[in-house]
């Protein structure tokens, strides 16, 4: 009792306090509030286009930069953006771009086929003033390869001569490495600049406080209709999942990113918000080493196969958002066909199988695994150990190994391993991005593998670069139907699911399209006070 | 004056000289005791570091900038070099934002500092009144909270507490912000990094305002525990006889109990008080990250989990030693200060 008092008089001390403050520091007008707020588990690493591969720097810098070709909000088409026009000639060689007129950098600087040049020469010759010595500029050997040199054919026209033609390269030119910078960020800040962005997008950027928020303004003369919705934006970095849900409950946000499915039970039934999902560009998978003598087996491989039950994980794991993965990259990509795949769950099949070879079960398998979550695995250890279960039913022996994300990275990339759990998000929307990332010998060096499996194939390897030199689509279909025969075949690795990509928004943030990139775009962002129903997906 | 009246002072200051020199042996010894199991612990990371940055990690580029580090040369030189950067201030870039970490440090610190110290002010202030008014009043049940506190503090992490806050305070009742250290919809003035300070600085009261609010529920999180402990010190104290027929006879010779329990006791007692906020300090930075979590603070506890979560060699390597610092430098100066108190009280009490 005396207890209670206590914390009756705690709480009223409290209550007086706030009471005596109650001012709100609100900028509400009767339109809706002049900034939008959202906020994310991490903060951005750097804004440098051409140098960053995590999520938050690229979805911070896409309300700043833009390219010559952008996709289409909420869709994997391209369109034109700085560029007005494009031609790519017959023989796939040359790739010609004409600048759209009258538009400037947020520093003032006009955009010209010289100025639009610096984004490209910087990343491509190593000898240029801003190709940062600390800078990995990966994305340019990845990505834009084939590139040979650049070409300003008069002011506003810009050419690219290729070495070879990249079926890839069109939307390549749509993701955010070929965003454009302003040569003028260089001159003014140098090395700096990776932290003092300048663009051409519908905001600008107006400071960075480490670990808290970046905050950006309109950009009062951004070239294309409709202009940024708010006159302030403000991206906050809330690691924790609950402090970040606390304030959308308690209304100081807009939106939110980076949720667990579990945690959106509740907001589910809550009218304030809009939670808005759909499948994203990704893939989580099981990989076999080819570098472990145990798993080179492909019938062990087939058995594992057909013991994981996937559909359970998507209903256990991914609490239903997100899908079973088919094949080896999302079905809406061009030559993925659009039905359930090779792999069936077949847990009696793969028990007999296993009963066949007493021998793969006389000591455990491994299964490496990790602690962060990512968008295709939000859970990795409960996937480990919903995958246990199911061999473990098979009448395998399983060892989970856990590590931290980048550790695990670290040795997956050296095939250092049995099994293990990891996944893929796409940087471009080509199935190139997803088959010759998992399969290509070139992928496979020790260290820097994607190709985890160490898979090597040269009759795989041939039909990849093959279609990555062909235009045509059906033929480019037919090179990609055969490269997952192979896949089918061989079994390098499992794909098990597809997770979607959650935002969830006050239900009065209009004019939101979730990209199928993952990328957040804020720009045409408004605030809708009329009593709409929520848009969610 | 006569050499009779000098010599005792002189003796004192003597003592108090010793006692310096004690200190500051003490402190140096343990710095370099502490940064050298930094120094230890980091060389005994699974991963290294610079491959696990470097994005395309072929082993030339890898040795390449391991030499442009110096992290090739031999141990001792590198840990003589690392104590001497920390000396001097030259600490490096981070291996992930490519920041200085000097810079990055003179962000986060006082966001940290504000919050510590307000933590530390408040816990301190209310375990003391507590006690105090319990006594100074005779309302015993103002000592229970004293033992809740106390348990509370020990089985209930800070965390927990901040989150439960945070539901009451913030999304239930709407009095107070969830978290972060200012209202985004506006700016915040920036010139030492201390926002309080700031807005003084810059008269604007408003901002002052947003503020303190941020402040609030920080504070009490961070408060509670020291509260706890210096209230529960202070209790304990208070039993002690000689005490007790010191409050008897102040009582008796018509002294206020203001003048008794404010003034009185509270000096005989801050000795002890003061040590538990010295040894507290450790603690109270480890808290201050938890808190920190929980409330979105940008300070050094955000900054220095990222750099080990990152293997960020520097941010670890400085920023750690620098918090060591820190809590070395509170606990030898709550000990100068304690014994200072002490000896006054000696004084005192020998005449």
């Amino acid at each position: 009792m005396r207890f209670l008092s206590f914390f009756g008089l705690f709480f009223t001390g409290a209550l007086l306090l706030s009471t005596g403050c109650s001012r709100q520091t609100d900028t509400t007008t009767s339109e809706g509030p002049a900034t939008f707020i959202f906020a994310r588990g991490a903060d951005a690493q750097k804004l440098d286009p051409a140098d960053v591969d995590d999520g938050e720097s690229v979805n911070t810098m896409a309300q700043i930069f833009e390219g010559l070709i952008g996709f289409k909000p909420g869709s994997l088409e391209v369109e034109p953006r700085l560029a007005k026009s494009y031609v790519i000639s017959d023989d796939g060689l040359s790739y010609t771009f004409v600048l759209r007129e009258g538009v400037r950098f947020h520093d003032g600087t006009p955009l010209t086929a010289e100025s639009a040049r610096f984004s490209f020469d910087r990343q491509m010759d190593p000898d240029h003033p801003a190709h940062f010595p600390g800078a990995s500029f990966q994305y340019w050997q990845n990505l834009y390869s084939d590139i040979e040199r650049l070409e300003s054919v008069d002011e506003m026209t810009l050419r690219f001569h290729l070495s070879r033609p990249n079926a890839g390269l069109l939307t390549a030119f749509a993701s955010f490495p070929a965003w454009l910078v302003s040569p003028g960020g260089f001159e003014e800040y140098g090395d700096q600049m990776v932290f003092h962005p300048v663009g051409t997008g519908p905001y600008r950027f107006v400071s960075w406080r480490p670990n808290e928020a970046i905050i950006f303004e309109a950009n009062p003369d951004y070239w294309r209709e409709p202009a940024a919705g708010f006159d302030r934006m403000v991206m906050r970095s809330i690691p924790l999942n609950s402090s970040r849900l606390s304030e959308l409950l308690a209304g100081n946000i807009h939106g939110l990113d980076g949720i667990q499915p579990s945690e959106l039970a509740d907001l589910e039934s809550d009218t304030r918000f809009q939670i808005l999902h759909a499948p994203g560009m990704n893939v989580g998978y099981l990989a076999f080493s080819e570098l472990s003598d145990r798993v080179k087996d492909p019938d062990l491989r087939r058995a594992i196969a057909m013991a994981i039950d996937r559909a359970n994980i998507v209903r256990l794991a991914l609490d239903n958002f997100g899908s079973v993965a088919a094949y080896p990259a999302p079905a809406s990509f061009l030559g993925i066909p659009d039905d359930d795949g090779p792999i069936n769950h077949d847990p009696s099949a793969a028990k007999a199988l296993v009963e066949a070879h007493p021998e793969w079960t006389e000591s455990p398998l491994t299964l490496a695994t990790f602690g962060q979550p990512r968008m295709y695995f939000p859970d990795p250890q409960r996937i480990a150990s919903l995958i246990r279960n199911d061999l473990e039913k098979a009448g395998f022996k399983v060892e989970i190994i856990n590590r931290e994300f980048k550790s695990h990275l670290h040795t997956t990339r050296k095939g250092d391993f049995e099994m293990a759990l990891l996944g893929w998000i796409a940087d471009t929307p080509d199935p190139d991005n997803f088959l010759s990332t998992f399969f290509h010998s070139r992928a496979a060096v020790p260290g820097s593998a994607t190709n985890i499996s160490f898979y090597r194939n040269p009759e795989m390897d041939q039909l990849l670069d093959a279609a990555l030199a062909v235009s045509n689509r059906a033929e480019r279909e037919a090179l990609y139907a055969r490269v997952l025969e192979l896949w089918a075949r061989d079994l390098p690795l499992v794909p098990l699911v597809q997770g979607d990509q959650i935002t969830v928004l006050d239900r009065n943030i209009g004019g939101y399209a979730l990209s199928p990139t993952g990328n957040h775009f804020f720009g045409p962002v408004y605030w809708n006070s009329g009593d709409m129903p929520a848009n969610a997906q | 004056m006569s050499d009779a009246v000098q010599e005792p002072a002189q003796a004192v200051k003597q003592s108090r000289a010793r006692l310096l020199l004690v200190e500051i042996r003490r402190f140096v010894l343990i710095f370099l005791a502490a940064s050298f199991f930094l120094f230890l612990a980091l060389e005994s990371m699974p991963e290294d570091p610079v491959s696990l940055r470097v994005k395309n990690p072929d082993p030339e580029r890898i040795a390449e900038i391991r030499d442009s580090l110096g992290l090739n040369d031999p141990w001792l030189t590198r840990y003589v070099r690392g104590v001497g950067d920390f000396l001097t201030l030259d600490w490096g870039e981070s291996l992930i934002s490519g920041r200085p970490v000097a810079g990055e440090v003179a962000r986060y610190l006082p966001a940290t500092l504000e919050l510590a110290v307000l933590g530390i002010l408040f816990g301190v202030s209310f375990g003391l009144a507590l006690v105090l008014s319990a006594h100074a009043t005779g309302w015993t049940w103002l000592l229970q909270p004293v033992r809740g506190m106390g348990a509370l503090g020990l089985t209930v992490p800070i965390f927990w507490i901040g989150i439960l806050f945070v539901l009451v305070f913030s999304v239930q009742l709407g009095w107070l912000p969830v978290g972060g250290r200012f209202d985004f919809a506006y700016e915040a003035p920036r010139i030492t990094g201390f926002l309080l300070l700031d807005s003084l600085l810059v008269w604007d009261l408003h901002a002052f305002w947003i503020a303190c609010r941020h402040l609030v529920l920080p504070v009490l999180t961070l408060g509670l525990y020291p509260a706890a402990v210096v209230a529960g010190t202070l209790e304990a104290r208070l039993g002690e006889s000689f005490l007790e027929r010191l409050v008897t006879a102040l009582k008796s010779r018509g002294f206020s109990p203001a003048r008794v329990w404010g003034r009185h006791v509270l000096r005989l007692v801050s000795g002890p008080v003061v040590t538990v906020i010295g040894t507290q300090a450790g603690a109270l930075l480890g808290g201050a990250v938890l808190t920190e979590t929980v409330y979105s603070w940008p300070g050094m506890g955000r900054f220095l989990v990222d750099g080990v979560l990152n293997r960020d060699l520097f941010v670890i390597q400085h920023g750690l030693l620098l918090v060591v610092v820190l809590a070395l430098c509170i606990v030898t100066v709550s000990d100068l200060i304690a014994t200072r108190l002490d000896h006054q009280l000696q004084n005192r009490e020998d005449s």
